[in-house]
């Protein structure tokens, strides 16, 4: 029983790394209608940054608040001079332009750092602790805590603040908020800085794990995109859900059923999509969409 | 000239010189050079079918890996056991057509971002699988073959014969393939790659000719993966890698989608840029692939297969006025400007 607890909660902490890519993806989805398939190589890219800080000396923290930051910057940048171009336009030219882009980040990224992986300090100790008779990574913990204040601060600027009401109103309508006066190409790249930086805490928070490479969320990314269209793409609690559903899942599967081991364990998330979305094209939280003619 | 470059008898021209170039090249190039340009006919006849479904039909797939290496697994695992020659090639288009109308039946219904992400699983399942049967696949070693030697009588050298072999094999699909496109089923993709309901109005059932597109594709794929066999005499899970995919799905846009031409010159693209990339820095090709890419989507939106048209069009109208040179004047990328240049005009 405490074994079965204990990969539930590391199902819970690897299912929150996919969650926080996945609030990226909805977040650059409802902002501006496009997958985005770069999300992890500019989330790999910050993590670059940081890992390039703390070399020289600098603490991790500060390290990482400047990868954010980075991110963020990078983030709009790329919307306004690249995506800017095609959004609106063909959906599968959209989706290739992000495939470009996935190659150019982690191009620039390998032509950095190389290929092999490095070994990336954690934030948090080493160690478990104990809730009856149940060990519990403090790594674990400290994952599903962060993506829970993520997505709490996320909430807080999309329901509360001003900036967040403007951001609601482009996406719904981006003809109607210009013409309402909003600045609707800053609030769209604020909305792309704002999803590089939360798909940031993905990659820091798996680097010390997996040790940093360009490639290193190229799995999570594929997650993340099955997290976000099983919630159903423009709900983001839908893609948390779904992304600690996934995670569980895997864990589990893995552990238990002797056919799929850890080998096939990653192919356990995607089936279940499949079958989902065949079941349910909208995925599980997200509205069914009716175009007319 | 303007009206050559960019009319019919220019395709002509182009397509007889790329022809006479294939056939003579390897009676005078290097062992490697053959490889190479085998290779180019092998990845064409996956972009091809990869182009149908996704050129033609506005279906994106993100998948054709998957099957290029499931065709490359039956015929490994064929010629390893002795089947005739034209049972293994048979097989090895078929078990791919199969599975991917079974997919296809089942997702076809699906749009965009739903379909883009069951394809996506294709390989991502498809590698473990691949090395979970080993007795199969041989594993995450992969499956070695050594087959289709030149026989004694053509006095060529087996990476001649090979590569004649492949040449005329691919050639028969892409006379398939623009067939295809070309008729009637090409007009049906057409219109449901514009507008489903319009197709469903004109009496086209876009579900079915969705699930055709993509048969079709897998078909090709599995095709592809023979040939990929008869050249490389190996396959691993690596050749049905997601990266194997992704590949692939940026050829066809450099290349042009659409466009039986562009196909080619996609694959030229694809086999030639990691070793004109290797001779750099090799570390360097997704830099360099990924700012080609990104280059070839600003600035011919079409694809290689665009330039010529580009280049008149550019010059007919820097002639004219100084426009902005990356307005493209088809209908269908006039309303995506006008789409796009919505938020910045608040300004």
């Amino acid at each position: 029983m405490a074994y079965f607890i204990q990969l539930i909660v590391e199902g819970f902490a690897t299912g929150s790394i996919y969650g926080a890519l996945a609030l990226a993806i909805v977040l650059v989805n409802r902002s501006t209608g496009m997958i985005n398939f770069a999300q992890g190589a500019m989330a790999v890219l910050a993590t670059f940054v940081a890992y390039a800080l703390t070399q020289t000396g600098v603490p991790l923290i500060l390290a990482i608040v400047v990868a954010f930051a980075f991110a963020f910057v990078t983030g709009a940048l790329i919307e306004r001079v690249v995506v800017r171009r095609f959004e609106g336009g063909d959906p599968d030219t959209a989706v290739v332009v992000t495939i470009g882009l996935l190659i150019l980040l982690t191009g620039i990224s390998a032509a950095w750092f190389g290929y092999e992986p490095h070994p990336f300090p954690s934030l948090f100790p080493a160690g478990s602790i104990d809730i009856f008779g149940v060990f519990i990574s403090i790594r674990s913990l400290g994952t599903i805590v962060i993506l829970l204040i993520a997505m709490l601060l996320l909430q807080l600027l999309f329901r509360v603040t001003k900036i967040g009401l403007a951001m609601r109103a482009v996406a719904d309508n981006p003809q109607s908020a210009s013409l309402s006066g909003l600045p609707v190409s800053l609030l769209l790249m604020i909305g792309w800085g704002l999803a590089a930086a939360l798909g940031s805490v993905a990659g820091v928070l798996v680097a010390p794990q997996l040790f940093i490479s360009p490639a290193m969320l190229d799995f999570a990314l594929v997650y993340a995109l099955a997290a976000a269209i099983l919630g159903g793409i423009d709900s983001p609690i839908g893609a948390v859900v779904a992304a600690w559903t996934i995670g569980i899942v895997e864990n589990l599967a893995g552990a238990y059923i002797d056919f799929i081991g850890y080998d096939l364990k990653i192919a356990v998330p995607f089936v279940m999509v499949m079958v989902i979305l065949i079941v349910k094209p909208q995925g599980l939280f997200g509205r069914k969409v009716v175009v007319r003619v | 000239m303007k009206n050559f470059i960019s009319g019919r008898g220019f395709r002509v021209f182009a397509f007889v010189a790329i022809v006479a170039l294939f056939v003579l090249a390897p009676l005078v190039s290097t062992p490697f050079l053959n490889y190479q340009l085998s290779l180019i006919a092998v990845f064409g006849v996956a972009i091809l079918g990869l182009n149908i479904i996704m050129g033609y039909g506005g279906q994106v797939s993100l998948g054709q890996s998957a099957f290029l290496g499931l065709g490359a697994y039956v015929a490994a695992y064929g010629i390893m056991h002795d089947w005739p020659i034209l049972v293994v090639f048979i097989l090895s288009c078929a078990i791919p057509a199969v599975v991917g109308m079974l997919i296809a039946l089942a997702a076809a219904r699906l749009h965009g971002l739903a379909l883009a992400m069951i394809t996506i699983a294709l390989p991502i399942v498809g590698v473990p699988l691949a090395k979970r049967f080993s007795e199969f696949t041989g594993g995450a070693q992969g499956a070695t073959v050594s087959w289709l030697r030149a026989p004694d009588w053509s006095g060529l050298a087996s990476d001649q014969w090979r590569y004649y072999v492949v040449f005329i094999i691919a050639a028969v699909f892409f006379v398939i393939g623009r067939n295809l496109t070309k008729g009637r089923i090409g007009r049906a993709l057409a219109i449901v790659k514009t507008n489903e309901a319009v197709a469903m109005s004109m009496g086209v059932s876009a579900y079915r000719y969705k699930v055709l597109a993509f048969t079709v594709a897998s078909l090709f794929g599995g095709a592809a993966g023979f040939l990929y066999v008869a050249i490389v005499q190996f396959t691993s899970p690596e050749t049905m890698s997601f990266h194997s995919s992704i590949n692939m799905v940026v050829a066809m846009v450099i290349g042009g989608s659409a466009s039986i031409i562009g196909t080619i010159l996609g694959a030229a693209y694809l086999v030639f840029l990691p070793v004109i990339a290797g001779q750099i820095d090799p570390t360097q090709t997704a830099l360099i692939s990924g700012a080609v890419l990104l280059a070839v989507l600003f600035l011919l939106p079409h694809g290689l297969v665009s330039l010529p048209r580009r280049v008149s069009q550019l010059s007919k109208r820097s002639k004219r006025s100084l426009g902005r040179p990356t307005e493209d004047s088809s209908p269908q990328n006039s309303t995506a400007q006008e789409v796009v240049d919505i938020p910045e005009s608040p300004k």
